[in-house]
């Protein structure tokens, strides 16, 4: 990096600090450190929303996603309207009738103490490594492209916020993650004009969504039917999947997951508190569309210039040093050879507009894909991580964009990694507070006792979650596909707790607590069928089975404890 | 945080106008999608 990347780099984090700690002044009780006193306006709670919700791996693996797999990864936010009208209809009107500070306080009054503190449980273990990860997952993909030290990384990726976060709690939380999505949207918008400034001069905006879309990546809607085979239920991203799978997993994390309902109870009113979720789900959409329509710009930019054979430069060199050296070369050579060739059909296609060149880049670009497969395989089979899609879009910036520009797209990859860590950190100390500690003691505490103990818990948080990353560096990616996997176990069953307590108003304690953990049991063994390839089960399928599971078998609990 | 019903609703006279608008919004999304899909196929 230049030293002007490095000068924007350190004042935008700087800067961005020193707003957190400016903005740290609020009430010396819980309902000031954890929820701002309820007095966001609904913009502001919209913004913490949609800061709390993109990580840096949103900004990071979005566009990646685009260029290798297209624009259908946006069906995935279809379920989230319909999830912020449930959220309004249901879980906002409880949760701030009752004033609570945690979801799972609902669950207790609604229940007894023991769903209430296992539901809470699954959420601190899921969300506690889940954050760590979040750490982690982008300071590898930094440290690997810009060759910095994975420690420092992590600690300035997961480190510095914790002091705004512990000395300002939701307050300076909700401040900051306002004034990095202004800084990210601008940032991406820039990079995104970027893209098309160094695209070949007669080729525009239109003309590059053009090219990638007859070559598969407009696919922006997809169905899940494959002619002959009916419904694909392994298709990951589809409007079907989208709608229910994704509705599901979306209402488990907004209405179950404290990181998200502690934003929405930080609203001044109820009005504003379900105008800023329903704005959510109106914005939502077409934001991640914007991101990813990034990727398609950046896939169509490699048409025409070299693309690398794998993103990841670190095995891509490990791979050379490696005895698959030869074979390395050889799918080089071919992937250079095919980029000569689709270089001439996309000049041919330009004059003629031809179905005939199009075919022709169609043929090419599948030689292209497999060579990229090909190129996967050996970098597995050299014992490296052979998903590269997180790095496409940062390769990009590094190798094109401007001077200044890089050091922006650096800052904004810490920006959104803060927006959703301190989130996380504010919600994971509010559970600790109020479903354990305030919970399970027997003494009386003043209310400065319980807001200092809330920033000890904050601090707390924040070290176990660096240390998670840390770990995570010692050990390698596997610990990431271990952590998301958990997530994706254990949300299902959290929403299936709360739809009961709010639909099944005849299923008590015992019951559901006993189809919670029958549920998961069902779970966990779809999961190892699918991994063991007796069935074929796209993993968003789990959270509404998880969810659904619990209704049903609360109620047979409940039949059974009756007869 | 004040009791819902002294708040005047923004925009619409009801919440259930505001949920019917987030749901055609969401609607027109999915046609302009789909149509991007089959005009750049």
């Amino acid at each position: 990096m230049n030293q002007l990347d490095w000068i924007v780099l350190i004042t935008t984090l700087a800067g961005i600090m020193a707003y957190g700690i400016y903005k740290s002044r609020t009430t010396r009780n819980l309902d000031g450190y954890f929820l701002s006193n309820r007095s966001m306006p609904w913009w502001l709670v919209l913004l913490s929303i949609m800061g709390t919700q993109a990580s840096a791996v949103t900004f990071l693996a979005a566009p990646g996603q685009a260029y290798t797999d297209g624009m259908r990864f946006v069906q995935y936010y279809f379920g989230l309207p319909l999830v912020a009208i449930v959220v309004c209809v249901t879980f906002i009107p409880v949760f701030t009738r009752l004033k609570l500070i945690t979801a799972y306080e609902y669950l207790e009054k609604r229940f007894d103490t023991k769903t209430r503190t296992f539901t809470s449980s699954l959420f601190l273990i899921q969300r506690g490594l889940s954050t760590g990860i979040s750490i982690f997952a982008p300071s590898i993909i930094l440290s690997t492209l810009l060759d910095w030290n994975i420690y420092w990384t992590n600690l300035f990726m997961g480190g510095l916020l914790i002091i705004y976060t512990v000395s300002g709690g939701a307050r300076a939380v909700a401040y900051t993650q306002q004034l990095q999505l202004v800084i990210i949207f601008a940032g991406m918008f820039i990079a995104g004009y970027y893209v098309v400034k160094h695209l070949p001069a007669n080729v525009g905006f239109t003309d590059a969504l053009e090219v990638g879309g007859k070559l598969g990546r407009m696919n922006v809607i997809t169905t899940g039917f494959t002619e002959g085979k009916g419904f694909d239920w392994g298709d990951r991203y589809n409007i079907i999947s989208g709608m229910i799978g994704g509705f599901f997993l979306l209402l488990s994390y907004f209405g179950a997951d404290q990181s998200q309902v502690g934003r929405y109870l930080t609203a001044r009113s109820m009005t504003e508190s379900r105008i800023g979720v329903l704005m959510n789900g109106i914005v939502k959409v077409p934001m991640q569309f914007l991101i990813l329509l990034v990727g398609i710009l950046v896939f169509t930019f490699y048409q025409f210039n070299k693309a690398p054979a794998f993103f990841n430069q670190k095995e891509l060199t490990r791979l050379e040093q490696s005895p698959h050296r030869q074979e390395l070369v050889l799918l080089q050579e071919r992937q250079q050879v095919i980029q000569e060739q689709k270089k001439a059909v996309l000049t041919e296609y330009g004059v003629s507009q031809s179905e005939a060149s199009i075919a022709q880049l169609r043929v090419l670009q599948g030689s292209s894909d497999s060579v990229r497969k090909a190129v996967q395989s050996l970098v597995k089979k050299n014992g490296g991580d052979d998903n590269d899609t997180n790095y496409i879009f940062l390769r990009f910036v590094i190798d094109y964009l401007p001077v200044g520009l890089v050091g922006l797209l650096i800052a904004i990859i810490f920006l959104a990694s803060w927006g959703s860590i301190a989130a996380a950190l504010n919600s994971l100390a509010s559970s600790t507070v109020i479903d354990f500690h305030k919970r399970f003691s027997r003494k009386e505490a003043s209310e400065e006792y319980d807001y200092k103990i809330s920033k000890w818990y904050t601090l707390a948080w924040g070290l176990f979650c660096m240390s998670v990353a840390m770990f995570a560096s010692n050990i390698g990616n596997s610990l990431i596909e271990a952590v998301n996997l958990l997530g994706s176990l254990f949300y299902g069953t959290i929403l299936g707790v709360f739809l009961v307590a709010f639909y099944c108003k005849s299923v008590k304690g015992t019951a559901v607590f006993a189809g919670a953990i029958v549920a998961e049991l069902l779970v966990v063994l779809l999961f190892m069928l699918n991994e063991y390839g007796v069935i074929g089960l796209g993993f968003l399928w789990l959270n509404a089975i998880g969810a659904l599971a619990v209704v049903g078998f609360s109620y047979v609990a409940k039949l059974v404890w009756k007869n | 945080m004040k009791p819902d019903e002294k708040d005047k609703i923004p925009l619409f006279k009801t919440w259930r106008q505001w949920y019917i608008f987030v749901v055609l919004v969401l609607l027109v999304q999915i046609i302009i999608f789909y149509w991007i899909t089959e005009y750049f196929a």
